[in-house]
């Protein structure tokens, strides 16, 4: 028993000093590992892409793939809001603005092997021009309309004009894009990550493909669901995407033009709980996750891990459908919410540090933002008050809210519903709550004017006021429901207007005119934060929410 | 599912052995006395007990209204600032500034609310196919036979599956509402009362005054009706008081995924419990809370039913 006993403690021993031994051996081996590109990166977003073909999709987790394999003309600055040469070294614009001529980099290689000239280029801008059948539906080319109008054939009345007129290549690395009438969309648009340049082995395949379909839900063309067919130029290109291990993996291209990646594989996975995806950084799974919880930041801060903030680009407001329930039509009742809400609350409590109090449907980063528009107080008299003047002391409002998501406008989106659904009822406003899944039950139902207000929220694509008010307001849309031709004919005003600081007075206008309207309630501006281990050299953070895995390395 | 089905055919049989005419005692009366003499039993009566009455009086229990949020200013989530408890609040605040304690108590009251609709509404459904399947193997012959194989072939596949994954399925087809929970809830109880009853119907069948009844002349219609059912239903009431505790984890477990009442600001056990699960770094109490006292109320319930299922046992009489 006794030499038993002994024995078992020699042995625990001997196990302890191995355990020890290996550790050390372990750690350092990670030391010694440190700036191994080989060791893949892995980073979590909140959502699985929709598809490899970001001229497909309108959806931020779906650009973050593919952003790190298909280049656009134009780019931003790193890290900023300055419009930049991305595969275009230089870029002219004509006199009237309807003339667009870019200077293409030498030298640039598609995944697959093809050379980018102007005749590529061209071929990608015809492509969308001349997409047919379902490719036409707001579901799949939803930047391309907002951006050029519609197509060469339109197949549907609600498809507005095309304002492309064509692309030209001028010479080998020239090509020239016209369009029909100035836009300030223009330049920004060639910055969208849905006008990635694609190699043109790859639009041959495309153009055999069979079509996506819509149905109960939207079906994406074969080719977008796997990988193998879509090569862009970018420093990364497709490795697999492992759609039941919700995982798509990117390798680097060695051959890039630009700076090469600082590590060999990138790996971004879905994990949709951000319990999980905290958990999951701690434990070591991962490197790196988006969308962090405000609460988070500080315990991983002081765990030792990176949180970058991003700059503020975005706002979340609560959006108003004045055709789902005619009391919302009266401008008092509308008024009335605006001053109902305490906004500021919302702000200090549940919004990441950082954020403020939106007064506009723009955010203050961007010229044409307005010092004075109408603003509405935070006063529960003056809300009764303008209730009792419209005459709907009775009003049931039916409220949209959805559930597990988070954006980088709205992080906990159902602790704000709550809040603001207590503000509503502390004014005599019954609340009929309707908590739905967000895509797609919850987009669809708002885009379908199924819910009377609703919380939404807009990261901007590019520096250009157009690009939030121009969004919402540009013409009639189901998620409002109202018309109303003095804000449509000023918005288009705006957007054909060529010079730059008449354009910024105009939007300050428009601010001024759409807050004395109130459509929606602007909420708030918070920045969202990105989260990474500590043995990570971060990308520079975008307020795009644009990162570049390129730009990560190893410690 | 066999350790499942043996304790519920278990059940049915213990409870079919009683009337013995020897026996001092009646075997209810003779099981209440070793019950009193149980002490898990008693402590588990006594929980039950409590939650009963703070459930039912929770209105006027609850210090502060459950969904107001008085003290929203001083709870800071974003930045981990909560407040804990204070002499105004006894257990502290929720992430919006609500009273924690009036939640757990008005919280009390609405998982009564769906155990009780849920595990009544099995009963009222269980008992029919049960009873339908137990009077058609009573009253015989080869279609009996068949009506009995068909609803109790039914119960056994609903019973094959894990009872939280069919009410997942259920309220999962019928949407979120508190409705659904009841339903859900109530069809997971549904094939443990409908074999229950059938089994007690069997084993009744089989009794001395079955049997001279029918020697007597009495109808099979009868002697099902007017014999059989009544004496088969006391295990069946027993099983209710089982199914409540069953009932109550599962209606949290449903909210708790998101299934239960969409008016998240309602206080209820499940879902506060995943919305604390949010802040476990900055307000780890705000989970505990509701843990507990799901812990304790299932526990009290489990307590009893176990002790009374042994009682009634009479292989385990000392």
């Amino acid at each position: 028993m006794r030499t038993k006993r002994i024995r078992g403690a020699v042995a625990l021993t001997a196990a302890a000093v191995v355990a020890v031994a290996t550790a050390g051996c372990a750690s350092e081996r990670g030391e010694d590992g440190g700036g191994d590109e080989n060791k893949p990166f892995i980073f979590a977003g909140a959502g699985d892409p929709e598809s490899l073909d970001p001229s497909l999709s309108t959806d931020g987790e779906t650009f973050r793939v593919t952003r790190q394999v298909l280049e656009t003309l134009l780019t931003h600055e790193v890290g900023g809001t300055e419009i930049v040469g991305g595969l275009a070294e230089t870029w002219e614009q004509s006199e009237d603005g309807t003339v667009w001529t870019f200077h293409l980099r030498e030298g640039v290689k598609f995944h697959d092997g093809e050379a980018l000239t102007a005749e590529v280029v061209c071929a990608n801008f015809d492509r969308w021009f001349n997409w047919e059948g379902t490719y036409q539906s707001s579901n799949f080319s939803a930047y391309w309309q907002d951006t050029f109008g519609g197509f060469a054939a339109n197949e549907n009345e609600q498809t507005p004009a095309p304002n492309y007129k064509s692309c030209t290549a001028q010479d080998e690395l020239t090509p020239v894009i016209e369009v029909n009438e100035y836009s300030a969309k223009l330049p920004g648009g060639f910055t969208l990550a849905s006008m990635g340049i694609h190699s043109p082995k790859s639009l041959e395949a495309y153009a055999a493909a069979e079509p996506p379909a819509e149905g109960d839900s939207l079906t994406y063309p074969t080719y977008s669901q796997e990988v193998g067919t879509v090569a862009g130029t970018g420093p990364f290109k497709y490795a697999e995407w492992n759609k039941g291990n919700r995982e798509v993996t990117l390798e680097r291209n060695d051959e890039y033009w630009g700076e090469k990646a600082g590590v060999k594989t990138v790996i971004v996975r879905t994990i949709s709980d951000e319990n999980a995806r905290k958990q999951a950084l701690e434990a070591g799974d991962i490197h790196g996750y988006d969308l962090v919880a405000p609460q988070d930041v500080q315990p991983l801060l002081d765990a030792g891990f990176q949180v970058p903030t991003r700059g503020v680009f975005n706002l979340m407001y609560l959006g108003i459908t004045q055709e789902q329930n005619p009391a919302l039509e009266k401008l008092e009742v509308r008024q009335a919410l605006a001053h109902a809400l305490d906004r500021q609350k919302i702000v200090d409590t549940i919004l990441p540090e950082g954020g403020t109090v939106a007064t506009q449907f723009l955010a203050p980063t961007l010229d044409g933002w307005a010092e004075d528009v109408p603003t509405y107080d935070y006063n529960a008299d003056t809300a009764k008050g303008l209730l009792a003047d419209a005459g709907e002391e009775d009003l049931t409002i039916d409220f949209c809210y959805p559930t597990e998501v988070t954006r980088p406008y709205m992080p906990a989106p159902k602790d704000i519903f709550e809040s603001l659904k207590a503000d509503l009822e502390a004014v005599g406003i019954t609340v009929n709550a309707k908590a739905m899944k967000w895509s797609p039950d919850y987009l669809t139902a708002v885009d379908a004017s199924e819910c009377g207000i609703y919380l939404l929220g807009w990261t901007g694509d590019y520096n250009e006021a157009y690009n939030f008010m121009g969004t919402w307001f540009a013409n009639y849309q189901g998620a409002w429901g109202f018309e109303n031709e003095e804000i449509f004919d000023a918005l288009a005003e705006v957007n054909t207007e060529p010079d730059p600081a008449t354009r910024v007075e105009m939007y300050k206008e428009i601010n001024a005119l759409i807050m004395e309207y109130v459509p929606g309630v602007p909420i708030s501006h918070s920045p969202p934060s990105i989260a990474f281990s500590p043995d990570v050299n971060p990308p520079t953070t975008s307020a795009l929410t644009q990162e570049q895995f390129a730009e990560i390395s190893w410690k | 599912m066999t350790t499942k089905t043996d304790k519920i055919d278990r059940l049915a049989e213990l409870t079919a052995a009683r009337a013995e005419p020897e026996h001092g005692l009646g075997l209810w009366r003779e099981a209440f006395r070793r019950l009193k003499r149980n002490p898990m039993a008693v402590s588990g009566a006594v929980i039950v007990l409590l939650f009963l009455v703070i459930a039912i009086l929770a209105p006027w229990l609850a210090p502060y209204d459950p969904e107001a949020r008085t003290w929203d200013h001083e709870v800071f989530q974003n930045q981990n600032i909560f407040v804990g408890p204070r002499a105004e609040n006894w257990l502290g605040l929720d992430n919006a500034g609500r009273d924690e304690l009036s939640r757990i108590i008005v919280g009390a009251r609405q998982s009564l609310l769906v155990g009780v609709v849920a595990t009544g509404l099995g009963f009222a459904v269980g008992a029919l196919l049960g009873g339908l399947a137990g009077a058609a193997v009573g009253l015989g012959g080869r279609v009996g036979q068949r009506v009995d194989a068909v609803i109790m072939r039914v119960v056994d596949m609903l019973l094959a599956m894990p009872s939280l994954l069919l009410a997942v399925s259920v309220a999962a087809i019928l949407g979120p509402s508190l409705l659904t929970v009841m339903v859900a809830v109530g069809v997971t109880q549904v094939p443990i009362f409908a074999r229950l009853l059938r089994g007690s119907m069997l084993a009744q069948s089989h009794s001395d005054y079955v049997l001279a009844a029918n020697a007597l002349g009495v109808k099979r219609r009868r002697i099902v009706l007017g014999h059989i059912v009544p004496n088969s239903l006391g295990p069946v009431l027993v099983q209710g008081t089982l199914s409540l505790a069953t009932a109550i984890i599962e209606a949290a477990a449903l909210s708790y995924l998101g299934l239960g009442n969409p008016d998240t600001s309602y206080p209820e056990w499940g879902s506060m419990l995943a919305d604390a699960q949010r802040f476990l770094s900055g307000a780890p109490q705000l989970a505990i809370y509701p843990a507990i006292v799901i812990i304790i109320t299932a526990l009290g319930f489990t307590l009893l039913g176990e002790a009374m299922r042994e009682s009634l046992d009479p292989k385990l009489r000392k």
